[in-house]
């Protein structure tokens, strides 16, 4: 089947897309025309949405230079480790320390990765522990309309709620450093990945509004900060809001005008998880997905979901919809299984165009941005009559972890577009069970040096074979090389990962997971100690 | 409080286990510790309670400094004094490192008897082996200048080896050195004991206590301000060990201390079944890249490995150092390594394998001195896992600088001033300490250059010297070419051509100094730092008169050779100023000079809005023509005429375009690139000191034959001029001297480097400061200090041209000894035509 694959691929890319990019990238394996853009008004050609756009009339003359030699590219073949290579690029991985201020951590590490479909990458990722209380976060952002609203997120998001979370003597002293004009105790540590970009220029304006939040979290008068279900909820839908007014408001700067315009007339799904000690907090808005790992003592492995996809196959959602618009929107809500025929989540940030009403988008539009160049798509939906049809309010679900509790999967659409919750679970158990196989287990520690010394050199020589260190890279793997039953076919997976940057959404989407571990250990010590 | 931290010390010792140590000090109870008010005033206050804070606050409370307050945020002695695995080692690189440990080693000895409190101070001595012959070379090369500032080494056989030390492998040795005098100890009760001292004579010392940052005004400290409250003080001391680069960079006025963590392992064992004594020497196994102490009977085993793991690339926020992570399988060929050299240890008991993050600097070397930023703040850190063997002399230095206004060694080669703010991203340091840690074992070979975070800064010129085969070198971020290698020319690799013998650009570098002397060369020396001075008024030529010890009232356009000298007379500087109107001064100081000159110059020039400093190393590319045909090749290119007498200052904007004509125009004339190598070679053989090399802050213009260059007799003040009268009435100490090696056989002997021991009439009389080989006198030259030690007493005496002249000398290059001609003038021969002055003024900005 696969020597018959590649012209089979050719005709049916060339016959799908004008702009065909060759390069460097060879070729690609259609596995069913579905194209998953978010946006459907714009699904003609995911190439005209992206941000990387004004450089496309170089593609084209690129791709028509290109078409002569592509039938003898096709023949080329990445290698394994090259395939290893792409795959790993966006791993990131942290162990934590075993004690946090004292106290056993009940997280033991995490191991993320991120696979772009898009160009450039629409998902976005975070990671920070609070440094004023106690708590990790992490966090998977899935832009739609460019990246520009989930890279805002990303960066804001934890902010928001780790500020709700302060009690009121620590937003006194903030705001008393602010006062002062003192460098500010650090709010978040951050683990990022190398590649995780940051907008550096606006931050001093973000922090101005995320002051003021502060300052009104103060007006509140709490001893002791909202709880964290409070607080997850306010922070999302303040940082919504203030996405929003940021554009309205007018700014000086051009640089962030027009940034902040891109912020808003794009969008991202959000969904973060707060862990402090036991308590498990996760907030979801959109089709991002969080699920459980859970073993029960009988060895048996099962999958907790801790949220609900916001679509439309998610009947709550629908009579949400219908409860908030008239009556007589009942049938233009949901169209084709989108918010107002348009939009796959229903829940998410930014998307202004689903949020103002359409006097306001056009006066803010009418304020003199170049819209072509900011690569803003201006419109409105049919039926739009009761804005706001759109929010960023999350589902906020609590779970106390147990010992059983052994890892957390947080991951964007394009992971469980392929792979259902069982399939992520049991990839996570097989990579788990795989890494104890691979290498002898050095928990029985031997007592002298000579053991320990054969015993490392035995690990040695395993791991040089071992397949992926990351599980994240494991379910990523699996997600696009996987077959119709399951089984992962070497050849696909090159052919997905070999796709031309323009042809690459058509296939797959954004693929960004974090697998977060539970220490039970520490779990358990949470229980004996009261 | 301090009786506390006492009865802790004594507790830890009844038990002398790791983990007895800390769950002995997590008993302290914090409270106390927050009761305590902090002052609100201090003279100094100190931040870190390590090793290195406890040194400078004993060291300055012995010079009489009162009002000293030294913070630490967690507890004294926490942090990676805690871990250290105790070892102090006076086998070092440098003289300057040599020293300190040395003062260390002293004063950690008496100090039990001096505080009673007990610091496990034993005198083991160490052994460092060698498995190849290069090592041995490396041995012998640190063995001859331990040798002559008094510590006690010797080059031993496998088979003394042996005998020294009962479970060591010999077998592939080739031979090792011994150092009988060093010794291990425990660095946390050292730091305790030294806090103890402190505290006697009035150092106040808090716990727990957090500098958040330091407040700063008009570039001067004004205080701390702390998580209990406020302190104004003067000086403010960074010994924050890891945590200083994040402090240095949390004030409004930024200090980068180039610094970054790695992970360090090192092992702990049970005691053998014949427990090993408390004497039994440390062993150092370079090649092996392991370290082997005994340790309560069993041995502490770490290593420098050649895979580090960096840590904290993006900041921490732990109080102390917690145990971090064991990782057995990153450890696993140490491990194999100790079992190589230690057979017998394969049966023994594993205790811990503990993880303790060490802190490196970008060049090897530790960081001390004042920032360059704001006045009154001191920095010691980034101790490259020596910090045991370099506290006691740091501290002291550090001290001495503060109090005196300078430390009584020259230190430059430690100063935070070296280092520019290029040096202080993150990413390149996270990259450059992953090659700094595994170079600690690594052999160092003379004119070795760092792989990694290069072309931080380059000329515009860069990639066209790149394609015609520049091998580059790294100064201060800067890259400059070291020579050319010819198309058809095939270099060893890297790793093949490190050697302490005849190098393998030999031949190159041959060919480029032989057109450079017969037809003409070009070296872009754009990596010279370039001020201009400016003013409105005359304030340019006056404060520089003051500044600058050589008269700068020439007339417009020429070019003055002078120092910049500090109040003792050694060069701050050595640099070429050129007028370029009444009013403005241009000024070419050597690479690495750019953060310390601007540092001297902001601090000395007046606040005039009037007159002008401003960096223009940028603005400008440096071409150097070198050669007879020099000025017929310039002469072609400009309409202007150019003789000796008459050379135009001419600034041109296209530096791409200057060079391509030149090449072209010179093509008649044989031009071709040459690198620093080739300079080095031309300015060593003509006797040019170079600043940073051959002078430092400590060596005055009489000492090394400028006295011309001193307007002394034209009746104008200038920093250092009192101290130069003084030393032309009394003479001077030392002299500046060149020594053309005799009997050293260029092929087959072992080339000097710099460092070598002098001696004069068998008796030592100096080092070596820098060494080339003159392709002209087809001789080695080395350039050094001659002293003149007293037979008796040891002490300096005055150096005169006769003494020098009256010796008889040898250079000492690893325990072999050379016969050596001493010169105080250059070689006249070497000019083949008759130069007129302003020509070698000229020539003095080729520098190195």
């Amino acid at each position: 089947m696969s020597s018959t694959l590649p012209f089979w691929i050719l005709n049916s890319a060339r016959n799908s897309i004008a702009t065909l990019q060759g390069g460097r990238r060879l070729y690609s394996r259609c596995a069913s025309n579905r194209n998953k853009s978010r946006w459907r008004l714009f699904s003609q050609g995911p190439g005209t949405l992206k941000s990387s756009a004004p450089c496309s009339g170089f593609a084209l003359q690129k791709a028509y230079r290109h078409t002569s030699t592509e039938e003898d590219d096709f023949h080329l073949q990445l290698s394994p480790e090259q395939v290893n290579e792409v795959l790993r690029a966006g791993e990131s991985a942290h162990k934590f320390l075993d004690l946090v201020s004292g106290a056993p951590n009940s997280v033991l590490r995490f191991e993320s990765n991120q696979l772009a479909a898009n160009s450039p990458v629409e998902d976005r990722r975070g990671v920070a522990s609070c440094l004023q209380t106690s708590g990790l976060m992490f966090g998977i952002f899935d832009g739609h309309g460019g990246h520009a609203c989930a890279q805002a997120v990303s960066e804001r998001l934890f902010y928001y709620v780790a500020v709700s979370l302060m009690s009121q003597q620590t937003l006194e002293r903030m705001e008393g450093a602010m006062e002062s004009m003192k460098p500010l105790m650090p709010i978040l540590q951050w683990l990022k990945h190398p590649g995780d970009s940051i907008y550096k220029d606006v931050t001093s304006v973000h922090l101005d509004h995320l002051r003021v939040y502060w300052q009104e979290l103060l007006d509140l008068h709490m001893e002791m900060g909202l709880n964290i279900k409070e607080a997850l909820m306010y922070s999302f839908q303040r940082l919504d809001s203030d996405i929003s007014l940021e554009v309205q408001a007018p700014l000086e700067d051009e640089m962030t005008r027009n940034l902040s315009l891109q912020v808003a007339f794009s969008g991202a799904t959000a969904c973060m998880a707060h862990v402090d000690g036991v308590h498990l907090h996760v907030a979801n808005a959109g089709d991002c997905r969080a699920i459980l790992g859970v073993q029960e003592d009988n060895g048996m492995w099962s999958c907790l979901p801790l949220t609900r996809d916001h679509n439309a196959w998610n009947q709550a959602e629908l009579s949400r919809l219908k409860r908030e618009h008239p009556e007589s929107e009942d049938r233009t809500v949901i169209v084709d299984n989108r918010l107002l025929g348009v939009l796959m989540p229903c829940r998410a940030f930014g998307d202004v165009q689903l949020k103002w009403s359409k006097e306001l988008q056009r006066s803010v539009l009418e304020r003199g941005f170049d819209t072509e160049a900011l690569n803003i798509y201006q419109f409105t939906p049919p039926h739009y009559h009761t804005p706001p049809y759109l929010t960023a309010e999350p589902e906020v679900t609590y779970h106390r972890l147990r010992p059983q509790d052994k890892f957390l999967v947080l991951a964007s659409d394009g992971l469980w577009d392929v792979l259902d919750n069982e399939d992520v679970v049991r990839l996570v158990v097989e990579h788990l069970a795989e890494a104890s196989r691979h290498k002898p287990d050095l928990a029985q520690r031997p007592a002298n040096l000579g053991l320990m010394q054969s015993l490392l050199q035995q690990r040695r020589a395993q791991g040089l074979r071992a397949a992926d260190q990351n599980a994240a890279t494991r379910l990523i793997r699996h997600a696009i090389g996987s077959n119709e039953y399951g089984e992962m076919e070497p050849e696909r997976l090159t052919a997905m990962l070999t796709l031309p940057e323009d042809l690459a959404r058509m296939y797959r989407d954004d693929i960004t997971v974090t697998v977060v571990y539970f220490n039970s250990d520490s779990i358990d010590a949470y229980y004996k100690g009261g | 409080m301090f009786s506390r931290l006492l009865s802790v010390a004594r507790r830890q010792r009844t038990g002398r286990g790791w983990q007895n140590w800390s769950s002995g000090r997590s008993g302290a109870p914090a409270a106390e510790a927050h009761s305590v008010a902090l002052p609100a005033q201090a003279h100094v206050v100190i931040c870190g309670g390590g090793i290195m804070g406890t040194s400078v606050a004993y060291h300055l409370s012995k010079m009489g400094w009162k009002d000293i307050v030294l913070l630490e945020q967690g507890r004294l002695a926490a942090g990676s004094t805690r871990f250290c695995a105790g070892i102090l080692s006076t086998a070092r690189h440098l003289t300057i490192e040599q020293k300190m440990a040395d003062y260390s080693n002293k004063l950690y000895q008496q100090l039990e008897q001096e505080t009673g409190i007990q610091t496990g101070y034993i005198r083991t001595g160490s052994i460092f082996l060698a498995q190849t012959q290069d090592r041995l070379i490396s041995l012998k090369r640190i063995n001859s200048r331990l040798n002559v500032i008094g510590i006690p080494s010797e080059i031993i056989s496998p088979k003394k080896v042996a005998e020294l030390h009962p479970l060591l492998n010999v077998h592939d040795l080739v031979g090792a050195m011994h150092v009988p005098e060093d010794a291990v100890v425990s660095s946390a009760d050292v730091a305790l004991a030294l806090a103890s001292a402190a505290s006697q004579n009035g150092v106040q010392i808090y716990d727990r206590t957090s500098v958040l940052h330091v407040m700063v005004k008009k570039g001067q400290v004004t205080g701390v301000e702390t998580d209990k409250g406020q302190i104004e003080c003067q000086y403010f001391v960074n010994c924050a060990g890891q945590w200083a680069y994040e402090l240095g960079l949390s004030n409004e006025e930024p200090v980068s201390i180039p610094l970054h963590a790695c992970e360090h392992f090192y092992l702990l064992t049970r005691p053998l079944e014949t427990p090993l004594q408390s004497n039994t020497p440390t062993v150092v196994d370079a090649d092996g890249r392991i370290y082997i102490r005994n340790w309560q009977g069993g041995i502490l085993s770490g290593g420098f490995e050649k895979n580090p793991k960096p840590i904290f690339t993006e900041g921490k926020n732990q109080l102390e150092i917690q145990n971090l992570q064991e990782d057995w399988d990153h450890f696993e060929p140490l491990l194999s390594s100790l079992l190589r050299r230690m057979p017998e240890l394969e049966t023994l008991e594993i205790m811990k394998l503990v993880n303790c993050p060490e802190t490196f600097t970008p060049d090897m070397r530790c960081i001390m001195g004042e920032s360059p930023a704001v006045q009154g703040y001191y920095v010691l850190v980034g101790m490259n896992s020596a910090g045991l063997s370099f506290a006691g002399g740091a501290g002291r230095y550090l001290a001495e600088w503060m109090v005196h206004g300078y430390p009584s060694e020259s230190i430059w080669e430690l100063d935070l001033k070296r280092f520019g703010a290029l040096q202080s991203s993150r990413t390149f340091l996270r990259h450059r300490v992953m090659e700094v840690m595994p170079l600690l074992y690594d052999l160092k070979v003379p004119r070795w250059d760092f792989q990694t975070g290069r072309q931080l800064r380059t000329s515009p010129l860069y990639d066209r010297l790149d394609a015609q085969g520049a091998r580059w070198m790294e100064k201060h971020g800067f890259e400059r070419p070291k020579y050319f290698v010819p198309p058809d020319k095939d270099l060893l690799a890297l790793e093949q051509s490190k050697t302490f013998y005849k190098p393998d650009w030999f031949d190159i570098v041959e060919s480029e100094v032989k057109c450079c002397k017969e037809a003409v060369c070009v070296i872009d020396m754009s990596s010279f730092t370039k001020f201009e001075i400016t003013s409105t008024g005359d304030q340019a030529l006056e404060i520089l008169q003051y500044l600058f010890s050589n008269d700068l009232d020439v007339p417009v356009g020429h070019i003055v050779h002078t120092g910049m000298l500090n109040e003792g007379g050694g060069y701050e500087n050595d640099c070429s100023i050129a007028r370029l109107s009444k009013r403005s001064f241009f000024m070419i100081s050597p690479t690495d000079q750019q953060v310390h000159c601007w540092a001297w110059l902001k601090k000395h020039m007046p606040e005039d809005s009037n007159l002008l400093l401003e960096d223009v190393t940028w603005k400008y590319t440096a071409l150097n023509l070198i050669g007879p045909r020099a000025v017929d090749v310039l002469s072609e290119l400009s309409y202007a005429p150019m003789t000796p007498d008459h050379f135009p200052s001419l600034f041109c904007k296209y530096a791409l375009h200057v060079y391509n004509e030149v090449m072209s125009v010179g093509q008649k004339y044989g031009i071709r690139n040459a690198g620093y190598y080739a300079l080095r070679s031309l300015r060593i053989e003509k006797f040019f000191a170079f600043w940073g090399q051959d002078l430092n802050t400590l060596t005055t213009p009489l000492e090394c034959g400028r006295e011309s260059r001193v307007k002394l007799d034209k009746g104008m003040d200038f920093i250092g001029r009192d101290a130069l009268l003084q030393q032309k009435q009394n003479g001077v100490y030392k002299r500046l001297t060149m020594f053309i090696l005799d009997d050293h056989d260029t092929d087959l002997d072992l080339w000097p480097w710099w460092g070598e021991p002098i001696y004069r009439n068998g008796q030592y009389a100096g080092k070596t400061t820098s060494s080339a080989y003159s392709y002209t006198l087809e001789r080695h030259v080395c350039l050094g200090f001659v002293h003149n030690f007293s037979e008796d007493t040891g002490e300096e005496q005055v150096v005169t041209a006769d003494f020098i002249n009256r010796g008889e000398y040898e250079i000492d290059i690893a325990g072999h000894r050379f016969q050596a001609k001493a010169k105080l003038y250059p070689v006249t021969s070497l000019f083949t035509h008759k130069r007129r002055k302003d020509d070698v003024e000229l020539s003095d900005l080729h520098g190195k």
